[in-house]
């Protein structure tokens, strides 16, 4: 068992307790995607305050709704076309709003270079996920890059809690830029292909 | 003696064209190579606007080392 795998398996144990209670309660998986969004938008708020660790604990509550979604969907029986839309939509929201409440936050003091490092990770978080369903439009499956979205949201809250959304940033940033750039050398790559089995 | 020279390119070149699945001992590293510059980096050189204390490398060794 790796590392990252343990730390995922403890997670679930009280993820499963939430599940077992919303499927008891028959909430419907797109009212969980939406109440995430907005609890994001209030970590979003608290991070434009320069409330990191508060920040950092909406994240929490805001993830948990994100994350339980699909498994909701699925164990209700509910799942459907529009849902899986829906979400990549909402999770977009979720995305855009944390790196606004950072750019309001470095605005306001004053630092216009974590403006631009702000507004370029979100611009290439955005192009992560655009690339890929971009992509997947035209070849069966583009999942490649490191920088997908729960890692995004990971490490949001590791700056967060740690006091350390800096580091964060730049991390996100180029990593996110590596991962736009695979997804464009492996659709290019993989569409060559097919047209070559095809010549 | 060429395959060894050419390790790290290789290292890199994966690390960057990223194919891994996550929880696997490549996902670890990399986390763990994240972990080590968003802790270890000194938030001087990065110019954090919001950085304060220590960090959590420090606290961990306060702790370890007091009495």
């Amino acid at each position: 068992m790796t590392f990252t795998g343990l730390v995922g398996q403890v997670c679930m144990l009280p993820l499963r307790l939430i599940i077992g209670v919303c499927v008891a309660l028959r909430i419907h998986p797109n009212i969980l995607t939406f109440v995430g969004v907005l609890i994001n938008f209030a970590a979003a708020w608290a991070l434009g305050l320069g409330k990191f660790t508060t920040a950092g604990m909406i994240m929490v509550v805001a993830n948990i709704f994100d994350f339980i979604d699909g498994k909701v969907a699925v164990e209700l029986k509910a799942v459907s076309a529009f849902g899986g839309f829906w979400d990549s939509v909402i999770d977009r929201f979720s995305d855009i709003s944390l790196f606004i409440g950072l750019i309001f936050l470095y605005s306001q003091l004053g630092r216009t270079d974590y403006v631009m490092i702000a507004a370029l990770a979100m611009m290439f978080a955005i192009m992560t996920s655009y690339t890929r369903a971009r992509a997947e439009s035209l070849i069966r499956k583009c999942k490649v890059g490191f920088m997908e979205r729960p890692e995004r949201i990971v490490l949001f809250m590791i700056g967060a809690f740690t006091n350390r959304m800096a580091a964060v940033l730049w991390v996100i940033l180029v990593l996110s830029v590596f991962t736009v750039a695979d997804r464009i050398i492996y659709t290019y790559r993989e569409l060559r292909d097919t047209q070559e089995a095809l010549a | 003696m060429k395959g060894a020279a050419m390790l790290p390119v290789r290292v890199l070149w994966n690390a960057f064209f990223w194919t891994y699945e996550r929880a696997t001992w490549q996902y670890d590293l990399m986390v763990i190579a994240i972990l080590a510059f968003v802790w270890l980096t000194p938030p001087d050189w990065l110019g954090d606007p919001m950085a304060s204390g220590p960090g959590p490398v420090a606290w961990v060794l306060a702790m370890l080392t007091a009495d």
